[in-house]
């Protein structure tokens, strides 16, 4: 029963528009992922479904409840923050019986709850320490503890991970992901990292400047972007962008010819993914000199400079080229996704 | 070559040592001297002959037939009824203190939390009246203070001295809390507290060595001052401050000035029990590390 409603949500500082028409249906149990840069307005959301930000329009119904004017202790849910916000005075076990504490939970069964909540965070062993005595990802996960403690209708996470080591991002992102799948809480999960976007989600939500851009699956969001926004920010590397005209189905840009598309005439953005496209001996849609030559471990990276765009492209591991080298690359239609370079949206395939 | 490297080298080690040596003597000297000097009697401490009788105390033998005397300490506690002014200033610190503390609590998380403009002024304001001379304050109120009838009275001292010391127990506190990430009161919030059960619950347990810290200031200003407690109580309501300035405004009578002496010295006194006595509070390091990752 907690199926989470935005309804056209705006955040508006003075003149700055910080969210801008945010309308999404969360399902119950869903894991969400609100993702983009930094300074997107993910978090200002994400606060305004806790109640700590004010909703300057629209309404946000948690189940049948519209929950605008109610208080975050209201809201029945719960959030890991950034930086943790842990209680410094409260021993771990301390820290995360409070929750309970507050709400009024009776005494006898605060015991057996908060044991739950530690053995699922592992945290057995650091019970009784003070969280200036714990490591970073310990921390985090006494915040992760605390946030399950109670069973809330919602998870709210504003980038629980982003403090934590590359190593430890890793473990611990699957033991958020297998806790979501045991407890089957929606999920909303604030990022900025797409890996953690892709491996995480049900469906991602890309959000720049306070706006959505696309709301779909990992693959959906990867294989289909909406617009070049979404092309250019999801992947490593990013899409390969490359303004030209299109004419009767062949499209011209800086050092590039492709042949048999199909959209109508007019000024085009070609993309394509580093790891669709080939390096071929000839009869390449791309043939220019190299302009660096990267060593990825698993694979090798050839780029070209095609007017002011960076064109890469995946290739054997033992690949090798010289800088300044002429090689061709294929670049067949099939691979290609256009967008209409005035609007950036993406054309029908 | 078995010296650990992070020693320091010889004449730095003495100089600092020399230093704080220096520093202990500048300090300490004058509070042993006067210590030392109010068990004696006036001709002895004021010597006209020879300074080294406020040691030794050679008209204190030959007066009182030995070297110490609690003479001033009687004439001041008892005769001149020190004892009141000791009442009344543990009545004006006390009130001072908790009535500073309170508002500064409440409006340091109040200002800190807030993200509207205003509040910058209003800190402004509080600065501008914290560097103001308290005596410019405190004449005009006089001729208010006189029309409605309440000059001389304890609480109308109180109110004032709480109206001074409020900027800057405003402004330290003010800062202490910005220090505390929102992250806590956010998360207390969504854990199920009101905006005031956070604040009581999981910020005022990390504030408490700032709260410590700002009201040992503010019972020093409260117990030291003289400027508003000397133009606004009368006679019989002094607190200790005024009270040993009248001593010394008297030193017809022989004898008077060694009232002073001794009141000083035990003015003084509380003062070294308090700061000893809260100290572990004031370095306490419950916030280290604590909130960031
Ligand atoms: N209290 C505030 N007052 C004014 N602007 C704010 C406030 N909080 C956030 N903003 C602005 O709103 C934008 C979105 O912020 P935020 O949601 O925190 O971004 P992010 O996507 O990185 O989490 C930012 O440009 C930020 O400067
Ligand atoms: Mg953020």
């Amino acid at each position: 029963m907690a199926r989470l409603n935005l309804k056209n949500v705006n955040k508006r500082w003075g003149n700055y528009v910080a969210v801008k028409d945010f309308d999404l249906d969360i399902a119950d149990q869903e894991f969400l992922v609100l993702l983009g840069p930094s300074g997107c307005g993910k978090s200002t959301t994400m606060r305004m479904i806790a109640g700590l930000e004010d909703v300057t329009e629209g309404e946000i119904w948690l189940g049948d409840r519209m929950v605008n004017d109610l208080e975050p202790k209201d809201r029945d849910i719960s959030m890991v923050f950034q930086s943790y916000g842990l209680y410094p005075n409260l021993t771990v076990y301390e820290n995360i019986r409070f929750p309970l504490r507050v709400r009024k939970v009776p005494k006898d069964k605060h015991d057996e709850m908060v044991m739950t909540a530690i053995r699922m965070v592992e945290l057995e062993q650091f019970m009784h320490r003070r969280p200036a005595e714990l490591s970073g990802g310990q921390r985090q996960r006494v915040a992760l503890g605390r946030a399950i403690v109670r069973k809330p209708t919602v998870f709210l996470m504003d980038e629980p991970l982003s403090n934590l080591d590359a190593k430890l991002r890793v473990s611990t992102r699957a033991q958020i992901k297998n806790l979501q799948s045991k407890l089957k809480t929606t999920t909303v999960y604030v990022t900025h990292d797409q890996i953690e976007a892709m491996t995480l989600a049900d469906r991602v939500v890309v959000m720049n400047k306070g706006e959505i851009q696309q709301v779909g699956t990992p693959t959906q969001i990867y294989d289909h972007p909406a617009n070049t926004f979404v092309a250019s920010f999801i992947g490593s590397p990013a899409m390969n962008l490359i303004p030209g005209t299109l004419r009767g189905g062949t499209f011209t840009g800086d050092g590039i010819t492709v042949t048999g598309l199909t959209a109508p005439d007019g000024d085009m953005t070609l993309g394509f993914r580093a790891e669709d496209a080939e390096i071929t001996e000839s009869g390449g849609q791309i043939a220019a000199p190299v302009y660096a030559v990267e060593l990825l471990g698993e694979a090798s990276m050839i780029s070209w400079r095609l007017g002011d765009a960076l064109v890469s492209v995946k290739t054997a591991k033992d690949y090798r080229a010289e800088t300044g080298q002429m090689v061709e690359a294929s670049v067949p239609a099939a691979i290609c996704h256009l967008f209409d370079t005035q609007t950036g949206k993406a054309l029908p395939r | 070559m078995a010296r650990p490297t992070n020693a320091q080298p010889l004449p730095l080690m003495v100089l600092s040592l020399g230093f704080i040596a220096l520093w202990l003597i500048a300090a300490a000297f004058p509070f042993v001297w006067t210590a030392w000097g109010s068990f004696k009697v006036e001709p002895d401490f004021f010597s006209r002959s020879d300074w080294t009788n406020a040691i030794t105390g050679v008209q204190t033998i030959r007066q009182t037939g030995s070297a110490f005397t609690g003479a001033g300490y009687e004439g001041a506690w008892l005769e001149q009824e020190f004892w009141k002014s000791v009442i009344n200033t543990a009545i004006v610190t006390l009130c001072v203190t908790v009535i500073s503390l309170t508002f500064g609590t409440l409006g340091g998380y109040a200002l800190a939390r807030s993200g509207y403009r205003y509040t910058f002024w209003i800190l402004i304001a509080a600065l501008i009246f914290r560097a103001m001379p308290h005596v410019t304050l405190v004449s005009g109120y006089l001729l208010p203070f006189f029309e409605l009838g309440i000059w001389g009275y304890l609480p109308t001292t109180i109110i004032v001295l709480v109206a001074i010391n409020q900027p800057f127990t405003l402004w330290m506190l003010h800062s202490f809390f910005l220090s505390i990430p929102k992250d806590l009161d956010e998360s207390a919030m969504v854990d199920g507290c009101t905006r005031f059960q956070a604040f009581r619950l999981a910020v005022i347990p990390v504030m408490w060595p700032g709260v410590v810290t700002t009201g040992l200031f503010s019972f020093l200003l409260a117990y030291n001052d003289f400027t508003v407690t000397s133009m606004l109580l009368t006679q019989e309501n002094q607190t200790m401050v005024p009270k040993i300035a009248s001593f010394l405004g008297s030193t017809q009578a022989e004898g008077k000035v060694m009232y002073a002496v001794a009141a000083v010295v035990s003015a003084i006194a509380p003062l070294f029990v308090l700061v000893l006595f809260f100290q572990r509070q004031i370095v306490s390091g419950l916030t280290a590390g604590a909130v960031k990752g």
